[in-house]
This record gives structure tokens, sequence and C-alpha cells, in this order.
């Protein structure tokens, strides 16, 4: 399975630049996207998944040409959406059996099975016959992955998955998508760095509709070594140093900002070497105008 | 604070565009209907100007229909948005007041939703300036505007109607704060309406509708429901009537709504309830652990079969769970079930639930919430995915698109289907519970089938593809509704198109008649159906690549993701449905368009008025009559052909020699095609006008004065394919009737081809046209013709050899002497028994007939075989009227007196000689078997019997006045009949009062003006209605036996006379002497003048006296009105004999004393001694007097 990006553009009628000629190519396993809010993540996802059109660009998935011919990919596409909603009146188990019959699991038993075998691994089977409509966040979005399960999909493109979900019911999920995530491609967007590094053989991150960083999270985190550095500072202080030293984050720590400096040599007295962990390389790669976050 | 929210809540809405897209929207309905000559909405025809304040009134008012929309969108939004924008949590923890934030936001809705319908005083302003300006309208056709016109609207009206409304919605948005809610908030107000205006179909409810109508429509119909033109031309509304009573009721609960929802209201979120979970049974939960099962994914046809099966259940589930659809469910069935125990037809009086009854019942139910549903559901349905936040999951799941599409559409159409049914099914169950054990469920699933389920299927496919299209669900819905509602109104009446093939979604209607079946009207609907189903199917297929997947956005994404969509199958597909929609158009066009042709109301008024302008000229050259007459007719029901041979004679009574013969051949200016021919021997067809159908023929020898010549006239109707609207519903497979007029030609110029309505005469510069001649006496052209035939024949003898399928009974005029078979056919043989009026009707259907005999002369009645209710009440009626006529007026001069069933398109009974047809929607079907109801079949026999007196013995000559002496003499000798057989004043009362109604609405909608009785020009209100009440009270002050005695005077000196024909002159001249001086007055009055009343009785009292009677006295106030030649009524002197008296109980069932007093002051006082308690004081208590208000005229002591 070889999924590839080439030169993809998108502009919105408001002028923003979705996807600014992003080229990428993603194999089997799991492929963590990072970005802040805005960067272009769910866009290339929206893209990938066939339901919006891009300006120009090519995107194959082996050989099916994505943007030619959606209704191929759809056949083998899994997708949860960012927001992930459900139809009124409707039990889990209707929602779920509904969605398999449109993946083209006809045959009834198969299907049944799969069902109750989905709702299982989400641990939704004993609400399985409760109107979705009813159910938490939470629980909605179990059921969201679930259905991107279904049906044997060669790539599933999962938005923000973990986003409300309880520390327990994340590693439930992770475990999921690890059993699955053998043979096929798993498009992961998050802004919780912490998922890409426990999860991902392979990552980017985008930002403004660009791709600025790629490659294995432990690679990219190597590429930081010996470069980061952190103090912690008085408040009144924190303008000072954003003019004098390139901040990459700043978080407070017991009331005072401790903040990380990318640097080649000592910055200054009183700042540490730290060993860079995803969140600097995170920040580091998408705060170049040199504003303090 | 207030003030603060409340501007906030104005600026917000003045800066979107919603406001004025309605404004602009209301400004040109408005000024459309004042400059287009066509829209006559609001009454404005004949006199009545298009910018009247009667008319400005009812546009207003009903436009508040569609302002509750607006009402909707504003209040909820003031009422939700901060929910919806999750902001509330913020602001409600500011501290904002309660009362500010609830009131400010609830006035700012109001002002706002009053703002667009404000467009319609505009649009009324604009049309009132360029209409006429324009030349679109005459000048006189609009007033001057005052202000006074749209203040009192906006303040009876607008304001009202919105602040009502918009109580109500505020109150359910902040309750259930959901939109849907909201919007089901509206349509239960819509249906309210709908449902108060079920009681409007009989006097006796009418004040309820004036009451539960929340628009307050209704009540100021009823208020203005005897306002003739200058009143509707002049009266401003204002607060007073029902009206008032209306607004005051529901302003009132309107404060109480918004007080209680003030009250209730609070910042502070209730708990949610919580849904106490069930306790799951240990055995469930200790299931088995399924493993990953190998499934397979194909793709193939059986897929995209299951997977719409699946989105059909989904999307059918939703909807069908849906409170909205639950709602709908209920008051669908409570408005039926309303209309059902309310429909009254006729005389406050009902049917036998018979299917067809039923039926008009529930369709229209079925036809305005299907409407409601489908335009609803079709924005839910296509937004379900997008406003459940699924979109993404099933966008992108590979499914076709038009499976998904298809899916939805089948579960719109079986929604309705489903509310249908349901409706079908309340009429069954009535029907069974009322007795009526054979319900056709034959025909509630045929008619389901064809007006239903077509209906559904074409509507549900273009209002999806419109949301698609829109891709905005509330424009999409404003769309729909225009589409649905006004896209008629522009083809039809703006653009005078008929073809149903322009009109979207929309096919011919058929009325189901028991007699005919669904008529020829069914195959042009189902062949319609068809063509608009492939259109819809079209749409479909078009809509389903325009299908929005994912988010796209903007019409260069949706053509680039429409191509990518459009596979070989599609266009496969939609080639196939293109060529099938082709294929149907051309099929349709060639038979509705080209077999058919017809011409549009334009052409035939061009017509019409070349027709004047070239022929007028002939009006009155000297023509031969026709004379003795014998008519072959050979009716052919199943192809419903029609062959006719007329063998006529022509005399001269002219003074001169005439050498040429002029006919016209009317029926072009009619909907039907008949073809008519004549023969006319040793003659030459020296002219022919086939555009206007003027024949002009030269003899060889001229036919000299008092000499005669036979001639011989065929006309052939055949019918062929299919017609945009059926032209010629009186040759019908079962139930055809015809009358002799359309089978000959006019002779010379026919003026009644010439445009009638005077408004449409200024447009062609055509001088003004008397609807009658002058009633005078010296009219010497005139009084030579009588009204019926207009100087064609005289009286004459007739016979007809008619002929039909075997299976039917054809029937015309006059005794049956011969009948035969041929040729696999009936023939029959009549022949009057005495010279007649050449006024003849041939009939033919399968009918029972059942028989009597009294004093030799045959009574027959010929029904349909289900209709057998009141067959002996009809054979007593025709005896009683016998009875009667012949004992006062004089022998009756038929061997036979028949009653004969017809179809129901047919809403009336007439007379032929001897022959009287009755159709089957009144009378046949009417439930008498309450003994307390109206008797209207015997009313209405007695009537047409009475025919056989008053127009076929004696019939007025051709000028004002002559339906007096047939149509009122007729009403007067029914009354005589009922009243001398009920024998109950208080039962003729309550017939009367319908005749009353009939008077006073009919001269509200009086076109030109009013005229006195004996000068009617032939107007229903007057020599039905006016006729009857003043017959009735003369007969009561001056004695029945002395009216009959006129009436047999007049009678006995006119009986089959050759002209001169009498006048009312001529009545009035023998009713003089039977009328004492001293009432000598009521003549004036009400024969001559135009006289109204109005009588109050002030107070009433009484007491007991030492004799131990009871010493009653009144104090009244009373007036007298003229109306005078210009329709301005004017109080005047009084001296008038007028009846009081008291009743025994409140229900004014014993009148216990009453009579008749001397008025000759505006207040005066009487008394007079009773033997016992009374209960109730009453002017006029037999209702002998035309007063518009009776209701002040009693007093409970």
């Amino acid at each position: 399975m070889e999924l590839v990006i080439k030169n993809l553009s998108k502009t919105y009628s408001n002028g923003v630049k979705a996807l600014d000629n992003l080229s990428l190519e993603i194999s089997n396993g799991m492929f963590g996207l990072l970005g802040p809010n805005g960067a272009g993540k769910s866009s290339l996802m929206r893209t990938l998944a066939t339901l919006q059109e891009a300006d120009s660009g090519t995107m194959h998935l082996d050989d099916i040409n994505i943007l030619e011919n959606p209704i191929e990919l759809r056949k083998v596409l899994g997708y949860l959406p960012q927001e992930f909603g459900v139809y009124p009146k409707i039990t889990a188990k209707q929602l779920l059996d509904h969605l398999a019959v449109l993946k083209g699991i006809t045959n009834n038993k198969e299907r049944i099975e799969l069902v109750n075998f989905l709702l299982q691994k989400v641990n939704l089977y004993e609400k399985r016959n409760k109107s979705v409509k009813g159910f938490s966040g939470g629980m909605k979005q179990r059921i969201g992955i679930a259905q991107a399960l279904i049906g044997n999909p060669k790539l599933i493109i999962v938005d923000e998955p973990t986003a409300g979900l309880d520390p327990g019911e994340r590693n439930r999920f992770h475990n999921l998508l690890a059993d699955v995530a053998e043979d096929v491609i798993i498009i992961l967007s998050t802004h919780i760095v912490e998922d890409v590094r426990e999860l991902c053989q392979n990552m980017a991150i985008m930002n403004q509709g660009k791709l600025i960083c790629k490659g294995r999270p432990q690679d990219v985190i190597d590429e930081l070594n010996d470069k980061v550095w952190q103090k912690l500072i008085e408040r009144n202080e924190l303008e000072d140093y954003s003019n004098q030293y390139m901040i990459i984050s700043n978080k407070m720590v017991g009331g005072k900002p401790l903040i990380h400096v990318l640097s080649d040599i000592k910055p200054g007295v009183g700042f540490t070497l730290v060993s860079p962990t995803l969140e600097d390389v995170f920040f580091s790669k998408i705060n170049t105008t040199r504003e303090v976050i | 604070m207030f003030k603060s929210f409340l501007f906030k809540e104005i600026t917000t809405g003045v800066k979107r565009p919603m406001i004025y897209i309605f404004f602009f929207i209301f400004t040109i309905i408005a000024t459309i209907g004042v400059i287009n000559d066509n829209i006559v909405f609001g009454g404005a025809i004949g006199n009545v100007l298009k910018n009247a304040p009667h008319v400005i009134t009812m546009y207003v008012a009903n436009m508040s229909i569609f302002g509750l929309l607006i009402a909707t969108a504003y209040f909820n939004n003031a009422a939700l948005r901060d929910y919806q924008n999750h902001f509330d949590e913020i602001l409600f923890s500011t501290p904002i007041d309660k009362a500010s934030y609830f009131f400010g936001r609830f006035f700012g809705a109001l002002f706002l939703s009053t703002i667009p319908l404000l467009g319609v005083f505009l649009g009324f302003l604009i049309g009132s300036d360029i209409g006429p300006e324009s030349g679109m309208i005459n000048a006189d056709r609009v007033g001057d505007l005052q202000l006074s016109f749209f203040i009192n609207n906006y303040f009876l009206y607008v304001l009202p109607n919105m602040f009502v409304s918009g109580a109500i919605i505020y109150a359910v948005a902040l309750k259930w704060k959901s939109t849907i809610i909201s919007f089901i908030a509206t349509i239960i107000i819509i249906i309210g309406y709908l449902v108060a205006g079920t009681f409007l179909t009989d006097i006796s409810t009418e004040y309820l509708a004036a009451l539960t109508d929340i628009l307050g429509i209704r009540a100021y119909q009823i208020d203005s429901k005897y306002f003739t033109s200058i009143e509707k031309n002049t009266n401003v509304i204002s607060a007073s009537g029902w009206l008032f009573i209306n607004r005051i009721l529901w302003v009132i609960i309107g404060l109480v709504i918004t007080i209680s929802s003030y009250v209730s209201f609070s910042f502070v979120q209730k708990n949610k309830k919580t849904k106490k979970e069930k306790k799951v049974s240990k055995k469930d939960t200790a299931t088995k652990i399924y493993s990953l099962p190998k499934v397979q994914s194909s793709f193939n046809f059986t897929t995209s079969k299951k997977q719409f099966i699946s989105f059909f259940k989904i999307n059918f589930y939703t909807i069908l769970k849906s409170n909205t659809f639950k709602i709908m469910l209920i008051a669908g069935a409570l408005l039926l079930v309303n209309k059902l125990l309310n429909g009254f037809d006729f005389y406050g009086v009902k049917s036998y639930p018979v299917t067809y009854k039923t039926l008009d019942f529930s369709r229209p139910v079925s036809t305005v919430f299907g409407m409601i549903m489908l335009v609803f559901f079709s924005g839910e349905l296509v937004w379900r995915e997008r406003s459940s936040n699924i979109s993404g999951v099933i966008d992108g799941s590979p499914h076709s698109s038009i499976v998904l599409l298809l899916a939805k559409i089948t579960s719109l159409i079986v929604i309705n289907v489903v509310f249908d049914v349901f409706l079908i099914l309340i009429s069954i169950g009535y029907q069974l519970l009322s007795g009526y054990t054979s319900p056709d469920i034959d025909i509630y699933l045929l008619d389901f089938i064809y007006s239903g389920l077509s209906m559904y299927m074409i509507w549900s496919c273009i209002l999806v593809f419109i949301q698609i299209i829109i891709n905005n669900k509330y424009i999409g819905y404003f769309f729909s509704v225009i589409l649905l509602f006004l896209f008629e109104f522009v083809i039809v009446d703006t653009l005078e198109i008929e073809s149903y093939m322009l009109n979207l979604g929309f096919t011919p209607d058929y009325q189901y008649s028991d007699m005919n079946g669904f008529s020829a009207a069914l195959l042009s609907k189902n062949w319609f159906s068809l063509y608009w189903i492939l259109f819809g199917l079209l749409l479909v297929t078009i809509g389903s690549l325009l299908w929005i997947r994912g988010s796209i956005k903007g019409i260069k994404d949706r053509i680039k993701s429409a191509k990518k969509h459009f596979t070989k199958k599609h266009a496969l597909t939609l080639i196939t449905i293109f060529h099938l929609f082709l294929f149907t158009s051309c099929f349709v066009y060639y038979n509705t368009q080209v077999v058919n042709s017809y011409k549009s109301a334009n052409e035939i008024e061009f017509m019409q008025v070349s027709y004047e302008k070239m022929y007028k000229k002939f009006e009155n050259i000297p023509q031969p009559q026709f004379g003795d007459v014998t008519y072959e007719v050979d009716i052919y029901p199943e192809e419903r052909n029609l062959l006719a041979k007329t063998h006529i004679a022509l005399l001269n009574k002219t003074n001169e020699a005439i050498d040429v013969l002029h006919y016209s051949i009317s029926r072009y200016y009619a909907t039907e095609k008949w073809d008519i021919t004549l023969k006319i021997p040793d003659s030459k067809l020296v002219f022919e006008d086939k555009e206007l159908g003027y024949l002009i023929y030269k003899l060889d020898t001229p036919l000299q004065p008092g000499s005669k010549m036979n001639i011989v006239i065929d006309a052939v109707y055949k019918s062929k394919g299919f017609e945009n609207k059926v032209s010629n519903l009186r040759v019908a497979k079962n139930g055809t009737f015809i009358e002799c007029a359309y089978i000959l030609p006019t002779i010379g110029y026919d003026e009644n081809n010439e445009l009638m309505d005077q408004n449409d005469r200024k447009k062609y510069n055509l001088p003004i046209r008397k609807k009658m001649a002058r009633l005078d006496a010296n009219d010497d052209n005139n009084i030579k013709q009588n009204y019926f035939t207009e100087g064609e024949s005289d009286w004459v003898n007739v016979e007809t050899i008619i002929s039909t399928s075997n299976d039917q009974i054809a029937i015309a005029p006059g005794t049956l002497i011969k009948e035969w078979k041929a040729n696999g056919r009936s023939y029959f043989k009549y022949k009057n028994d005495h010279s007649s009026l050449n006024f003849v009707n041939f009939m033919s259907a399968e009918y029972e007939v059942s028989r009597k005999k009294w004093n030799g002369i045959d009574i027959e009645v010929y029904y349909h075989k289900d209709h057998d209710y009141n067959i002996d009440m009809m054979l007593d009626a025709i005896e009683e009227s016998l009875k009667y006529y012949t004992k006062n007026f004089g022998p009756y001069v038929h061997n036979q007196a028949r009653i004969i069933e017809i179809p129901r398109y047919y809403n009336f009974a007439q007379a032929f000689p001897g022959t009287m047809p009755y159709t089957e929607g009144g009378g046949f079907t009417t439930d008498l078997s309450n003994q307390n109801d109206n008797n209207v079949i015997e009313a209405i026999i007695a009537h047409e019997m009475a025919h056989q007196y008053w127009a076929h013995q004696v019939v007025g000559a051709n000028m004002q006045g002559a339906t007096m002496l047939s149509e009122s003499f007729s009403e007067y000798a029914a009354l005589m009949v009922m009243k001398n057989r009920i024998k109950d004043d208080s039962k003729m009362k309550q017939y009367l009062n319908y005749d009353f109604e009939k008077y006073l609405k009919g001269r509200s909608a009086e076109a030109e003006k009013e005229l006195p009785l004996y000068k009617v020009e032939n107007q229903g209100y007057i020599h039905y209605g006016k006729g009857s009440v003043i017959l009735y009270a003369l007969q009561d002050y001056i004695g029945e036996q002395k009216i009959n005695t006129a009436l047999k005077n007049f009678l006995d000196e006119y009986k089959y006379k050759e002209p001169p024909y009498p006048t009312t002159h001529d009545f009035l001249r023998h009713l003089k002497p039977q009328v004492p001086d001293s009432l000598n007055y009521l003549i004036t009055d009400w024969i001559k003048e135009i006289t109204l009343y109005d009588y109050r009785l002030n107070s009433a009292d009484y007491k007991r006296k030492d004799n131990g009677k009871y010493e009653v006295s009144m104090g009244i106030e009373a007036y007298k009105i003229k109306v005078d030649s210009l329709g301005i009524e004017n109080k005047v002197k009084q001296r008038d004999w007028v009846d009081i008296g008291v009743y025994r109980d409140i229900e004014e069932k014993h009148l216990m004393y009453s009579k008749r007093v001397l008025i000759t002051d505006e207040k005066m006082n009487f008394s007079f001694e009773v033997d016992t308690i009374p209960a109730k004081a009453v002017i006029d208590p037999k209702r002998l007097l035309i007063e518009r208000v009776i209701d002040d005229n009693r007093k409970e002591f």
C-alpha cells in the first residue's frame, strides 16, 4: 500500500490557502499528522476522504486516482471525521448495520457478526439497542471509531479521534488501531503530540497548508538533541526573553513561565539543557515568527 | 437595559437581508394584485375598486398567514440565538435583568416581524399609482387611498397577528429550545386557522369560526359578508363586530401566554431530566465474545438494492418517529373529523356519507397536509446527514448518490402515503359508524393512486431537487412554497396559460361521481401525472450529480464533482428517462394541443369582441322563427359521442318576405366542440365566417309572411384522445345530459356572445352593455320575445327519437310513445303532450325507476342504483306539489312528472316540460333521516314542479323582471307546499334564514348595482333569495289565498298565450286588487324598491297585574332604510306594521303572544297583556322583514 500525494493545492473562496502545493508519500502503518488549528490537516483529510475538491495536484492510493475516481476509493476507505454526529431515533446497532450495508457488506449473517464484534470492541455492546442520539460525546466517538473499521478498509483516516475520550478509552482506542494497522494505511490527525509519539511509525507536521516536517518520530526528535534549553523566569521578564531568544514554548510551572529556547549553544545564565520532546519539535517547527506561545 | 436589548434585536434584524426580501415580495404581490385585471383576490370585481379598503384588508389578513413564517423566524431567533450559539452560559452569568432581556428581545422581534407586511401597503400605493398611469387598468378601477386604511389594518391585523403568533412561538421556543418545534407550533397555528374555517360551512356554526380563528380572517369575513360594493369601497375596517371580539380574545390569550412564559423563564438551566437506565438483566450481559469475522465487501446491483433499503429505513423511521409527523397526523385527523361532523351541504342539511362525499372531505386534507409535509420533510431529508453531523461518514461511504436520493424520495412518498391511508381509514370508519356498511374501498384506493400517490411522487422529486439546487434549507423552503402556491397563480391567472404542461407539477382534476365514476378527466390526469413524474425523475437524475458530498462549496466545485459522478450508467439512465419524458411530452402535446386544441380565455375574449364589432349590425334584421321540431339524438355513452339531427320548421311571423337567413354558431364561444351544419333546401350559403361562426344563406324563393319551411340541422360531438381539461362533461359514459341549445344554431345575431363584464368591455372600447332590456311594456321588440327562447320560438310541438346503448335508458320530455331495440341499441320516442317552449333535454344513463300514479299522472323517479335513500320522499314531494298546484293554480298539462338523477357536476335541478333533472350531489344523497332538518328535497322538487306552471305555462317577456315571474313564483309555491305540510312557523323561519342569507350575501357580491325585485335581471340572490323572503312575508301580511288568487288570475290571462308576453307590471296589476289599501305600501317598499329595516329591542319588562295577568312593555328603536338608484342607503320616514311578541321559553319554541303594531317613530314603546310569565320578548318573531342584524331584536326578561 502506498499513498502518494503530489502538489496538492486548495484555496477557499475567502482566500485562505488550506493546502499549498503539498506532496507526501505514506505507506502501510500509522501515520500521524500534527499541526495547529487551521493548519490544513482537516482539509487534507477531507480531500483524501473524497469529500472536498482540490484545485490542483494528484492523489493516488496504489492504482486508484483519488481525485478522478472517488467512487473506487470510497470502497476501501474508513473515515472518522472531526465531528461525528448520528441520526436521531436510531440505535447503535441499527446505525452500524446501516453503515455496514453502505460499505458493501451484503451478507446479513456476516454483517450482524461484524456489528456485534465492533460494538464489543468499543465497549458499547450492552448499549446496542439504545438510541445513539442520547449517547455521551465519548460514546458517540467510540461508535465513530467502530464505523471507521467496517469493511476491510485499506485507508483509514481518523481526524482528532481521541478528543473527548477519557484515558481508558484512549488506550483502548490505541490498541484497536494497532490491531488493524498492519496491512493498511492509517492517517491520524491530532494535536495531542503524545498520541503520535506513542502510536505512529511515521509522522508529519503541517502549518499553513504546507508540510514543514516529516519523518519517524524519534528521528525528528533526535534532530533537536542538545539544542533545547529551558529556564524558569519571572513573568515580567517574558517580553525581554522573547526579544532576545528564540523561545519555542513557554508554560507555567508553579505560577512562573518555564521557557524552552532553541539554541546550538547555551543561551545564557540559568538555562539548562533538556532532552527534546516531540512537543519541542512541534513548537519549533510551527513557531517561526518568534511569537510567544 | 430594555432599550439596548430592543435596539440590538432590531439592528441585527435590519442588517440581515431576510426582512428586505420578504418586504419586497409582499410589495410585489400587492402591486401585481392591483395592476392586474385578472386577479380578483380580495373580491375586487365589478364596482369594487382594486384598492378598496375591503380589498386591502383581505390582502393584509391573508398575507399574515405567510407573515406567520416570518414571525416564526424572528421570534424563534430572538429566543434561541444565544442557546444555539452556545452563548447562553456566558450571557446569563452577566448581571443582566430578566425582564429587559425577555421583553427587549420579544418586542424587537415583534417590531421586525411586522415590517415585511408593510410591503402590502407599499404595494397598494405603487399599484394604485402605476396601474392607471401605465394603462394596465382603468383609472376608475382605483380610488383614493387614505392613511386610515393602513393604520387600521396595521393595528387590527398586522400587529395583533404578529403579537399573538409571536407570543406562542416565543414561548414555545423558550420552553423547548428547538427550531423544529417552533416551526411545528407555526404549522399548528396554520392548522388551527384551517380548522376554524370548517365552521363556516353553515350559518349556524359560523360564530365559532369567528372566535377560533387566531388570525381574525374569518371574523372579518363574517362581519363583511353583507357588505355591498359601496360599503366595500368606503368602509374602513374598525374595531367592531366579530373582529373586535376576536381581536380582544386573542390578544388576551397572547398576553397570558407571554406572561406565563416570562414567569417560567429563567436564566438558570433547569436540571435536565435524567432517564433512569433500565437495569439490564444479567443474562443479557453474559454474552459470548465476538471475534472479527471475515467479511466480504461486494459492490453490485444487490448492494445498491440493500443500500437503498437501508437508507430508506433510516430516513423513513426518523420521520415516522418524529414529533412533527405525529402532530401532522393528529392535526389532519382532527381536521377531517371536524369536517365530517360539520360538513353541511345545503340549508344546514348533510349528505349520507357516500364515498364521493367522504372523498371530498379527506382528499383536500391529504393534499394540503401533503404539501406542507412534502415541503417540510423534503428539507429535513435532504439536510438529514448534514444537520445530524454524520455527512462526513455517509458521504465518504461507497454508495451511489442516486441510491441515497431515491431512498429519500421514496421515504418522503411513503410518509405521505401513511398519512393518506390513515385519513382513508378514518373516512371508512366514519362511514361504517354512520351505518354506511359498504364503503367503496376500491374507489378510495383508486382515488388515492390517481390523486394522492401521483402528487406525492411528482412533488417529492421537485422539492428534493429544489433543496439540492438551492443548498440552503430555509431559502429552499421559501422557494418550495413559492413554487407550490404561487407558480400556478402566475402561470394560470397572470399569464393565462392553461396548459398543464407548463403548470409545474399540477394535473387536471376530476370530480368523482357515483354515477359517472372518475369521468373522462381521468385519462388526462393520468397522462399528465406520468408526464410530471418523468419530469421529476429527470430532475432527480440531474440532482443526484449535484448532490453535495462532503464540504463542496461554490458552483465550480459542484460542477467539477458532478462531472466525476457522471458515469456511463448515469448517462444511460439520464438518456433513457429523457427520451421517455420526450415521448410522453410529444404524446401529451399532440393530444391536448393538436387533436384537442382549445382557445385560451384571451382568444375567446378577442373573438367575442370581433363578433360584436362585425355582426352587431344584424341584430334586428327580421328572421323566421323556429316552429315545431323533431329531434333525432343518438348517444354513444362508451365512446362519449353524440350525433343529433334536428328537423325544424322555420316560420315567418314578420310582415315581410325574408330571403336571407342569418345564423350564429354560438358554441364557438363555449369550451365544448360541437360540429353544427345546416341543411337549408333551395338556398345558397352566401357568407360563412368559420372563425367566428356566422352564416348567411340566400333563399332561392323568399319566405312569405305567415308561411313556413323545413330545415335540417346536424350536430356532432365526437371525443378523441384526451384533453388538457375535459371540455364536454355533458356527454358522459353514464349520465349524459344536454339541452337542445347545444345542438342548434342561434338565429341571427346572438347577444349572448358579447363580452359581459363591464370592465372588460371598457378595455376593448365597447359601449356599456345592458344585462337585460329595461322593464318597459311599450318595448315592442322585447315584449314579443320571452326570456327563455329570446324570440327564437314561441309555443311549439316537440317530438324526440332518442337512442342509446342497450344498458342505458334515454330520456327526453314528453310521453314515451314507443320503445324498441335495433342494432344492439335502445330507441325511445317521446312526444310532448302540450305545445311548449323549445326547451328540451336529452339524457342517458343506467337508471333504476320508481313509479307512482296520481290522478292519472305518472310520477317517476329515475335514479342511480345505489342512491335509493330518498326516492319515496321525492315521489311524495311531486304528489304534494301536484295537489297544491292543481288546487290553487290550475291543471297540470303533462301526463308525467319525472325526476331524473344527473351527475354531481351539475349543482342544480332544472325543469324541462314534465321532466326534471336533479343532481346526485343534492337530494339523492341528502340525509333527511332527522325529521327536524329542513326538507330541502321537498323544497327543490316543489320548486321544479312549480316551474311547470311558472315558466312552462306562463313565461315573462324578455326584459327586467322576467325571472320574478318564474323563479320567485316557483320559490313561493314551494314555500307554500312546505308550509301547508309542516304547519310550523318556527321551522319555516329556520328554513327562510338561508334565503335571507342568500339575499344579503348576494347583494354584497353584486358587481353592478342592486335592482328592486320587479326589475330583477336574472340575479339569483334577488329572484330566489329576496323573492322567497318577500313573497313569503307578503302572504303572511295579506293572506295566502289572496296571493294565490292573484297568481291564478295572472296565469289564466297569459297561459300558453302567443306574444306579447307578460311583464311584472301585468302581475302587479293582478296583485293590486288583492291588497288592502292599508298595506299598499308593501308593494312599493318590497317589490318596487329596495327596503331594509333595522329594529332594536332596547328594553323589555313585565309586571304582574292585580288580575293575575302580566303586563309586558317593550321599548323599540326602529329605522327604515331605502337604497337609492346609486346604491346609497338613506333612512326614511316610517309607517310600517311590524309583529312584536313574547315567547314562553328562551329557546323560542312557543310564541305565546304576538301582535302587529304600527311603527311610526324611531323610538317607540308598546305594552300588552299576557296570561302567564313570558321568557323572552322579540320584534318580528317570524322574521318577515329584511334586517341585517337580528340578534338585537330579542331580549330575555
